[in-house]
């Protein structure tokens, strides 16, 4: 089959390798049918996340169609049509059982290397690094889906491909970022990113009551679409723009009931503590570059909520802790618990109350998608989103 | 006198054993490596009952099913048996005894000669708040600490070996299997890519949980 192979920091390549085969009782095989790239991709892309061994295919936003199952797997047979979720779950463990699926034990076959670095393991992912499990991912033409008995979602509308492919990772990861934000009705919410997973929390923010909802990026492409939502725009590029002021401006001084980071590790600031983490990422003296997490934490009110569906992977400078203990604020985050959001949000789809596909900007082939990394990474062409047909023979 | 009583959950502490955590109320640290021995503790919370986990545990010739390297564990007598365990080309075999044996609650056993020096007690207590089972083992090894640092460069170091097992048998009994992702296809590997992989440990086979898919 082909794949999207990571080989090294700033380099991806579409190659021919093994098909995948059911392993264990519990697996499946999916002929993938549309399949994407996430911005948490391009932490691999750039390097930023260790364990990642070249030859490794990447990709864990997937869906498609169930091409063979193990004994073990009673609820799914070949030609159902599935979402599959981006982490792994055996569904038994303790984690499994409290519905914190993205903690379960028993799915990172490498959970040692996690371990290691954090303590305890959370569970599997696909496409994303040793660490996270070693595991194969959906960038490919066909995948090996574990404990496929509790993960993948079957969708039996009719239903496009792609209004139902963001269940995969993007529109849960948002819902729950709006969530952790333990919104009130009639609360004002900041969102820093406006990128898919930005775009998905401010939708959650309003349908979970938010009466205001403050987006902050630097791409207009993207404030666009947060306008569109009916989201409140800062552009902290702008000349003249500081996001905190813009901020107390917009909140009459008291600052908003819940802050949101949708950006992660590798954000970006035009003021003096953006130049100081390019520094010290660059002499490896420190692994990410937290400057939403400093922003929200300063802008929340006090008693207020941040939540963080950004990724950060290691360890983090001048972290404002003492404002955050002074303000006496909440703080959530984590890989999303994939199982619990994807049925009832694949329900709004089907009922249409929502539809994701605004934010595609990109169809493209498994052949065009080395070009379109770089594309994504320097958010060129108003790219907002990429949806990849694998099946699409089209040379790039 | 303490007289703070309100204690509506609180539940009675484990009964002692050699694989104990806690001491008459004190937490016990792992014991030291020291004269030729390397000693390790480990401990998983496990969702079964105390009696199925035993159970489990007991069928010394499934082993080869959830431990790491173990080709074969052929029943000898009773309590004894025979284990075969191969890394790579190197196979060492070794006879073991059982020395307790207390349903449901522990297990005991000790090489009687062969390649390996090896002794280990597991014990099955119930967690508190009706949260399973925490299984506890510790194990003692003789061996040299260079031999020790020789095992850890070249495959698996013995005391992590114990730690991974008991992984894959927490893993074997809540999900019926035992993840798995050495087989997963890729793409060209480089000779970084392939250090890497020795240096995670992704060079030992990870053993099959079920016979089969």
């Amino acid at each position: 089959m082909k794949a999207i192979c990571w080989m090294g920091k700033y380099k991806v390549e579409t190659q021919t390798v093994p098909d995948p085969s059911i392993i264990n009782p519990r697996d499946a095989i999916i002929r993938i049918t549309r399949t994407a790239i996430c911005g948490s991709d391009l932490h691999l892309y750039d390097g930023f996340i260790p364990t990642m061994e070249s030859g490794d295919i990447m990709g864990h936003e997937f869906m498609g169609i169930v091409e063979d199952v193990g004994s073990g797997v009673g609820n799914l047979r070949r030609g159902d049509r599935v979402v599959v979720p981006f982490t792994i779950a055996c569904g038994n463990c303790f984690f499994c059982r409290k519905k914190i699926w993205s903690a379960c034990d028993n799915s990172n076959p490498n959970a040692h290397l996690m371990e290691a670095a954090y303590g305890y393991s959370g569970s599997g992912l696909f496409g994303y690094s040793h660490m996270m499990g070693g595991y194969a991912g959906g960038q490919a033409q066909y995948a090996r889906v574990p404990f496929a008995d509790v993960g993948p979602l079957k969708i039996e509308s009719d239903l496009s491909d792609e209004k139902v492919l963001f269940l995969s990772d993007i529109l849960p990861t948002g819902y729950m970022a709006a969530e952790n934000a333990q919104i009130q009705p009639g609360d004002t919410v900041a969102v820093w990113g406006c990128g898919p997973v930005g775009q998905f929390t401010i939708a959650s923010a309003f349908m979970l009551g938010a009466g205001r909802v403050i987006a902050i990026d630097r791409y207009e492409e993207r404030l666009a679409l947060a306008r569109a939502l009916g989201a409140i725009t800062v552009n902290y590029a702008d000349e003249d723009v500081s996001v905190l002021t813009a901020i107390k401006d917009l909140t009459g001084g008291t600052g908003p009931d819940s802050c949101i980071d949708a950006v992660g590790l590798e954000g970006h600031s035009a003021e003096l503590q953006g130049i100081y983490d390019t520094i010290k990422t660059a002499f490896l003296m420190e692994t990410d570059r937290p400057v939403v997490l400093r922003q929200a934490i300063q802008a929340v009110r006090k008693g207020g909520t941040v939540s963080i569906p950004g990724v950060y992977g290691g360890l983090l400078d001048k972290v404002p802790f003492g404002a955050a203990f002074g303000k006496g604020i909440t703080m959530k985050m984590g890989q999303t618990n994939m199982h619990t959001y994807m049925k009832p949000l694949l329900e709004r789809i089907e009922k249409g109350q929502i539809d994701p596909t605004y934010i595609i900007s990109h169809r493209i082939s498994l052949e065009e998608a080395p070009e379109m990394y770089k594309v994504w990474r320097d958010k060129q062409e108003n790219v907002t989103k990429i949806v990849i047909d694998p099946w699409l023979d089209r040379a790039a | 006198m303490v007289n703070f009583n309100e204690k509506p959950n609180a539940e009675p502490l484990p009964r002692q054993s050699g694989a104990s955590i806690i001491l008459d109320g004190r937490y016990l640290p792992p014991p030291e490596d020291k004269d030729g021995k390397l000693w390790v503790r480990t401990s998983a919370l496990v969702q079964g009952s105390p009696q199925d986990l035993y159970a489990l545990w007991r069928k010394t010739e499934l082993a080869p099913l959830w431990q790491e390297e173990i080709e074969e564990v052929v029943l000898t007598g009773e309590t004894t048996s025979r284990w075969t365990m191969r890394s790579d080309d190197t196979v060492i075999t070794w006879d073991s005894e059982i020395l307790a044996d207390e349903p449901g609650e522990r297990i005991a056993w000790r090489s009687i000669g062969g390649d390996s020096d090896n002794a280990g007690e597991v014990i099955f207590e119930k967690a508190p708040g009706g949260r399973g089972t925490y299984v506890i083992v510790l194990q003692e090894f003789r061996m040299s600490k260079l031999t020790s640092a020789w095992e850890t460069l070249s495959g698996r170091n013995p005391k992590q070996a114990v730690i991974e097992n008991l992984r894959h048998f927490k893993a074997l009994a809540e999900a019926g299997e035992i993840p798995r992702s050495q087989e997963a296809p890729h793409g060209k590997r480089g000779l970084i890519a392939r250090f890497k992989r020795s240096l995670y440990g992704e060079n030992v086979t990870t053993p099959p949980g079920t016979k089969v898919a």
